[in-house]
């Protein structure tokens, strides 16, 4: 089981190039594939984010919490963006190819989490070197940055057939990732904390939570522009 | 489309009425050589019921952020909102509905009754679906903002994509149709091509008559809608004003969008 999870996660990383790992070509990764590969790698980076503290992996509940919310963020804010897409695609006539273009971006959400959890060691490794929160939460930023170009490449690499076929992906591709970018950074927001303060109790959420991150953004820019608050 | 027809004889009429608007939305029904075979290919009656149920749904979204407000849920204003929006799109319809017809006769567009309020039946599904499928969006954000303008702001701005869109497949429409029966004047064979409700404009030949109806449709049905939406509001429910159907009627929707801007920024 988790050999063959191993073996359709490097299907995933691999689709597009048309090479397997040993000769034969990649085969296509199935739904309930993509979406094991989406929990699991989601689950085990989590895990190890959230191992953050002195001595490591010392809250087990917070290890627990960062893990669901990794692969809550990126279904979550996929299935929330998905309805818009398909109407936007129907409209400009790109229908008959919709369940190819779900699988491309379905696949890449995977091997995002494939990536993060390559990353997942590199975090752990830095957490045990004992580094402070604040680089630690930096630190997270850079690994999901980039395990976003690294999923922007196998994007680009699943769409290309798409938008051979119809130029007219190239900008819904684009629509695509403004949307599923203003939902996933309040979805990311809302779901704080990701790594959890030591000094901190462990909690799913804030209390103060219930914000919306644009207009934080915002008054925080105001703040900053008039001097007070 | 005979085929469709009768093999959607036996499905349910909430069935057909999303068949319906389904194909509208692929740009099956206005694919010129179905437009040349007299008029839009609709059936408003049937099409009105899914929109008015699609209308409910983007109402309820919307109606979240009274749900989740700091002094307690409101479940009138959510009431109040799937009422509303649909109102705010059948009355803007028939307030400007007449005027259209007119001023549609008038440039000598050959249009007739029936065939513009099929015409605006199918533009208003084409808004209408692309409202309720960013209702989830809606409603994620309306849980967890507290702030009421940012909400009326992103309500707005949800609304104008959505009317971009009903408003570019009018434009398209309306192109093809005038097309379709140019063609029929001059019995040629138009060239058919993948169906598409929506193409991104080229530098395809637009009838003078096509602009001038199409410009005088949008700002009328805009500015109308516009203040429809202020009358029939609060559609959102500021969490510091208590409930009520409808507030006074001072002032109008511009200068409303106006001030949650400026109350946002400051």
């Amino acid at each position: 089981m988790s050999l063959t999870l191993l073996s359709r996660a490097d299907d995933v990383l691999r689709e597009g190039t048309g090479r397997g790992a040993e000769g034969p070509p990649a085969r296509p990764v199935s739904w309930r594939w993509r979406l094991a590969i989406l929990v699991v790698f989601g689950l085990a980076y989590g895990a190890a984010m959230g191992s953050y503290g002195d001595p490591p992996a010392a809250r087990p509940l917070q290890m627990a919490y960062s893990a669901i919310k990794v692969p809550l963020l990126l279904g979550a804010s996929f299935a929330i963006c998905l309805p818009t897409f398909f109407v936007f695609n129907t409209l400009f006539g790109l229908r008959d190819d919709f369940p190819r273009v779900v699988a491309a971006l379905a696949s890449t959400q995977a091997g995002l989490t494939v990536i993060l959890a390559a990353l997942a060691p590199l975090t752990a490794f830095a957490y045990a070197s004992g580094i402070d929160y604040r680089p630690a939460v930096l630190l997270n930023g850079l690994m999901f940055a980039t395990a976003s170009f690294g999923a922007q490449a196998l994007l680009r690499r699943n769409y290309r057939e798409l938008i051979a076929g119809n130029p007219l992906h190239g900008p819904m591709l684009r629509a695509w990732l403004v949307l599923y970018v203003f939902v996933g950074i309040q979805m990311g927001w809302i779901l704080r904390p990701f790594i959890g303060e030591p000094t901190r109790p462990t909690q799913f959420f804030r209390e103060e939570g219930w914000s919306n991150a644009y207009v934080v953004v915002m008054e925080m820019v105001w703040g900053v522009l008039l001097g007070s608050r | 489309m005979a085929i469709v027809e009768s093999g959607g004889e036996k499905r349910s009429a909430w069935g057909r009425g999303f068949r319906e608007l389904d194909l509208i939305l692929r740009g099956d029904r206005t694919r010129p050589n179905a437009l040349r075979e007299g008029g839009l290919p609709i059936d408003p009656g049937r099409l009105s019921r899914v929109i008015v149920l699609l209308c409910v749904a983007y109402g309820f979204c919307m109606g979240t952020f009274a749900m989740f407000s700091k002094n307690g849920p409101a479940p009138a204003q959510v009431l109040a909102s799937m009422v509303k929006v649909p109102l705010l799109f059948y009355l803007t319809l028939l307030v400007t509905l007449p005027s259209l017809y007119v001023f549609n006769a008038l440039v000598g567009s050959r249009l007739t009754f029936g065939s513009v309020v099929r015409l605006l039946t199918a533009t208003l599904g084409v808004n209408v679906a692309v409202l309720a499928s960013l209702g989830p969006i809606v409603a994620f954000f309306s849980a967890c903002t507290t702030s009421y303008p940012f909400m009326v702001l992103f309500n707005v701005a949800v609304f104008a994509v959505a009317g971009f869109l009903g408003q570019m497949f009018l434009l398209q429409t309306l192109q093809r149709l005038s097309s379709a029966q140019l063609l029929e004047e001059i019995r040629a064979e138009p060239s058919e091509e993948k169906p598409a409700a929506i193409r991104p404009p080229s530098d395809e030949f637009l009838g003078r008559h096509v602009k001038t109806i199409f410009r005088l449709w949008l700002v009328l049905f805009g500015l109308v809608g516009a203040q429809m939406g202020w009358v029939l509001r609060p559609f959102i429910g500021n969490p510091d004003v208590p409930f009520s159907w409808f507030r006074d009627r001072r002032s109008n929707f511009f200068e409303a969008v106006f001030q949650a801007l400026h109350s946002l920024f400051s």
